[in-house]
């Protein structure tokens, strides 16, 4: 059976229905039994005229990257089509409105820029859609009839999704939009009989787990909702807000309240104010609403309050780039505040694992009686890919508070000093065990307390505590053979898929090369880290950050040649921009 | 006949026997002598006291400044945040634990200044919870700069050419938020503080208490403890406090009155 391994690209101007039709592809696809992993692109304004892009990759294996390079574009508008030009293959197929409404300037038509070797499929969406259906509207679906019908895809799948999806505009606008998906079936079927290029479909699958179609941000709901969340606090930011949304439709069956407050410091001041309770409670947003609840975080460090924040990197600084992906919050996630102020920072780097650590990031928080930042970004956020639904046990996700002995009612010490740098913690509620939290350098019993002495203790007691946090952290993984390595690769976050793509291409082409996964970034485990770098003769570190932030936490561990390779473009680094740099380091070395 | 001493004697067993004290901490208050902060923490302990609430089930939250080392003093929970966040987490605290108490306490550049965003939120969800505003119209606790209450023209190092700002006023604020329960107060009448907590508390709902009081060290000109005590007096008797419209149009004109300007008629049950 051929492996297959497909990116198509579907490119309209806002209001084309380019995201509706990538959405819908992504699902019939999945349903039909592809491996999915797909990333929209989009304007930061609703209104904005701007342009739609989605990409989605399939295949039969897993997809762990996007590619840069498109085999299928469809083109909603050609003007907009145009600058995806250079990212297709030599031999893209191109399908495009062969009678758009009004005549197509000049030199825009994509059909006019199409190299050689492309195949070119045109069909009239807008006449197909309206005739089927009495609007061209649908013409987004009839560009999926002529997908479908071209790649011989299950068009069922299809059909039952268009259903599905509008079900909610009535039947009529449901039943519309599948006569618009069939005429455009009907039309590639009868109007290229010989140009059809059926697509080998995967064999059904058989005792498989169930697979859903998550992005990043649902996977970070579910995962809350699985650790038991009780009360969610937030405030509209992209690329963070679905999360918001998502909960907001499920936590309050389940007993729970989502709150939209009046800005990020009171959503973080919320969640400081459930989990001194003993109710989980989670806030998520972007680097602009991050930098606000800054003062908090830290206070949190200080008080030893427990709190789980999502921090959704999008590009920086300030408002910056609201639809675009960046890796630019590490620094201010692991540092970010005044004084020192350890807490643990955990960063996913596939829709799977952001189920995972949201979910772990509440016992974490509770036993470590610290913020908790789960540290994502656009591109994972925003990504769909096709996972088995993912699951956690009871017992990972068990309260995890150390409460004090019964006996110390009445002689109870908040911030007792610990081997571990734990102290139990009592719940506001408990008899005989009235303390005070504070933000004050504080002594063992929470008073107030600015003495030389004190200062040191509780700073070491601090430190020592997230330091232990490690125990609970998973270590780095790596890819590829043990030994010596040309080149080693360290990645974190939405990266690291881009870069284990990059070094499985490089290990295809029999180079020694490896990847090391890091997704505890504080505190991170240097002897792990510091061992693979002493394997390879230069560490690699991409980051989609300018100043290769990563880099600058973990670098000091190696003791070899460092080379980053930082992109400041608001896309994700793709894995043959990772590979390109593999090959220029290995060449370096050979001459 | 009795004795002065024997008058004292007698005095110091009934406020023991009374167990007004055991709501405080073993912490020595640190404002200055002559504050008017004591008269606000025993009126609010004496309320804590008087309804019958136990001090576990009591939580204080607090922002920063003076007033924000309130929970230092008590005998309860408390959580003592940063600069004007007090109320975002008592909020949070009530929805973590419906069954506390919930006071946040605070000054007026806490709550007027930097946290000033935060109070009409807080009205207008009107979450159980029960906001102590100690307002002296100074930072008192960075020695004496005018704060967002602060009369027009007091003169400080950081306004040498006196306040030029409208000052705010904080009931009035409440009022317009749809704050369920507002009342205005005086430090100098801890019994009067006591009388509107204990309503306050019982009633369901953000209640608002509006303290006025004095900063000894730093104002010596506007909200000295004489001219407080001269100017203020209760509402008139007969007073309604039933109409928001009514109590609004009373403070838009009226500085001194105190006592409770507003409380929402509860509703049926529902």
């Amino acid at each position: 059976m051929n492996r297959i391994d497909l990116t198509i690209e579907i490119c309209g101007l806002s209001g084309d229905g380019t995201i509706a039709a990538g959405g819908l592809l992504n699902e019939a696809m999945s349903r039909a039994g592809f491996s999915a992993l797909a990333f929209d692109s989009y304007p930061a304004e609703i209104r904005g005229f701007g342009r739609c892009v989605t990409r989605s990759r399939f295949g039969f294996d897993r997809q762990i990257a996007l590619e840069n390079q498109t085999n299928l574009l469809i083109s909603l508008d050609d003007e907009q089509s145009l600058s995806r030009l250079p990212f297709l293959a030599a031999d893209a197929v191109v399908l495009f409105d062969n009678h758009p409404p009004s005549p197509v300037a000049e030199g825009k038509s994509i059909a006019g820029h199409a190299r050689p070797a492309m195949s070119l499929f045109g069909a009239p969406f807008r006449d197909l859609a309206a005739a089927a259906s009495g609007s061209a509207k649908g013409r987004n679906l009839a560009a999926l009839g002529v997908l479908a019908g071209l790649l011989n895809l299950p068009v069922d799948a299809f059909r039952e999704r268009i259903g599905k999806k509008f079900k909610s505009k009535g039947e009529k606008v449901a039943a519309g939009n599948i006569r618009s998906f069939d005429a455009g079936l009907e039309y590639v079927l009868k109007t290229y009989p010989d140009r059809l290029r059926p697509l080998p479909v995967p064999a059904a699958p058989a005792g498989q787990a169930e697979k859903v179609l998550w992005s990043g941000n649902v996977a970070i709901g579910e995962g809350a909702l699985a650790a038991g969340l009780k009360n969610y606090f937030g405030y509209p930011i992209t690329p963070a807000t679905p999360i918001m949304e998502y909960l907001a439709a499920r936590l309050p069956a389940k007993g729970g309240r989502v709150l939209q407050v009046e800005d990020e410091i009171s959503a973080i001041g919320a969640v400081l104010g459930s989990f001194y309770t003993g109710a989980r409670a989670m806030t998520a947003t972007s680097g602009p609403g991050f930098a606000l609840m800054t003062e908090l975080i830290t206070q949190a460090v200080s008080a030893e309050s427990p709190a789980v924040i999502v921090d959704a990197q999008r590009g920086g600084p300030s408002t910056g780039l609201p639809t675009k992906t960046e890796q630019s919050d590490l620094l201010a996630a692991v540092f970010g505040g005044p004084g020192d102020t350890p807490r643990i920072v955990i960063a996913p780097t596939d829709v799977t694992e952001c189920y995972h650590l949201t979910a772990r990031a509440f016992p974490l928080a509770e036993k470590y009686q610290t913020p908790v930042i789960v540290l994502t970004d656009f591109y994972l956020d925003n990504r769909v890919e096709n996972i088995e639904r993912p699951s956690i046990s009871a017992d990972a996700v068990a309260d995890a508070l150390l409460k004090p002995a019964p006996d110390q009612a009445g002689s109870y010490h908040r911030y007792q000093v610990t081997p571990s740098g734990i102290s139990p913690r009592a719940l506001p509620g408990t008899p005989g065990f009235q303390h005070n939290i504070t933000g004050l350098e504080h002594d063992e019993r929470g008073v107030p307390d600015f003495s030389p002495g004190n200062h040191q203790k509780m700073s070491d007691k601090r430190d020592r505590k997230i330091q232990g946090a490690l125990a609970d952290l998973d270590p780095p993984e790596e890819y590829g053979d043990p030994g010596p390595l040309d080149v080693g690769v360290v990645a974190w976050g939405s990266t690291f898929g881009s870069a284990l793509d990059a070094v499985q291409s490089a290990r295809d082409q029999g180079l020694k090369v490896g990847c090391l996964k890091i997704t505890a970034l504080f505190p991170y485990h240097e002897d792990r880290i510091q061992a693979f770098m002493d394997r390879s003769k230069t560490i690699l570190i991409p980051e989609l950050n300018h100043s290769g932030q990563l880099n600058t936490l973990i670098g000091h561990l190696g003791r070899g040649r460092i080379v980053r390779l930082n992109q400041s473009t608001g896309i994700p680094l793709y894995p043959s921009t990772i590979l390109g740099k593999i090959h220029e380091l290995i060449g370096e070395d050979r001459s | 006949m009795k004795t002065p001493a024997r008058r004292l004697a007698e005095k110091v067993q009934s406020i023991q026997e009374s167990n007004v004290f055991n709501i405080r901490s073993g912490e020595l208050p640190t404002w200055c002598p002559g504050c008017g902060y004591f008269g606000i923490h025993f009126g609010i302990n004496n309320a804590l006291q008087r309804l019958g609430l136990d001090h576990h089930q009591v939580v204080i939250v607090s922002g920063i400044g003076c007033a924000g080392r309130y929970p230092f003093f008590s005998n309860t929970y408390g959580h003592h945040t940063v600069h004007g966040r007090s109320l975002p987490v008592a909020q949070g605290v009530k929805l973590g634990n419906p069954n506390l108490t919930v006071l946040a306490v605070g000054g007026d550049g806490d709550g007027l200044g930097i946290g000033g965003g935060h109070f009409p939120h807080a009205a207008r969800r009107n979450f159980d919870i029960n906001y102590v505003l100690f307002d002296n119209s100074i930072y008192g606790l960075t020695k004496g700069q005018p704060s967002p209450s602060t009369p027009k023209g007091f003169k400080t190092k950081a306004s040498p050419e006196g306040t030029v700002d409208q000052p705010l006023n904080a009931t009035l604020l409440a009022l317009s938020y749809g704050a369920t329960f507002v009342a205005r107060l005086f430090a100098g009448d801890p019994e009067g503080i006591t009388t509107a907590l204990m309503a306050g508390i019982r009633h369901k709902g953000f209640s608002f208490f509006h303290v006025y009081t004095s900063c000894v060290t730093f104002d010596k000109q506007f909200k000295t403890w004489n001219n407080l005590t001269n100017r203020v007096r209760p509402l008139p008797a007969g007073y309604d406090p039933a109409d928001r419209r009514r109590a609004i149009e009373r403070v838009l004109v009226d500085d001194d009155s105190l006592g409770i300007f507003y409380q929402e008629p509860p509703k049926g049950k529902e």
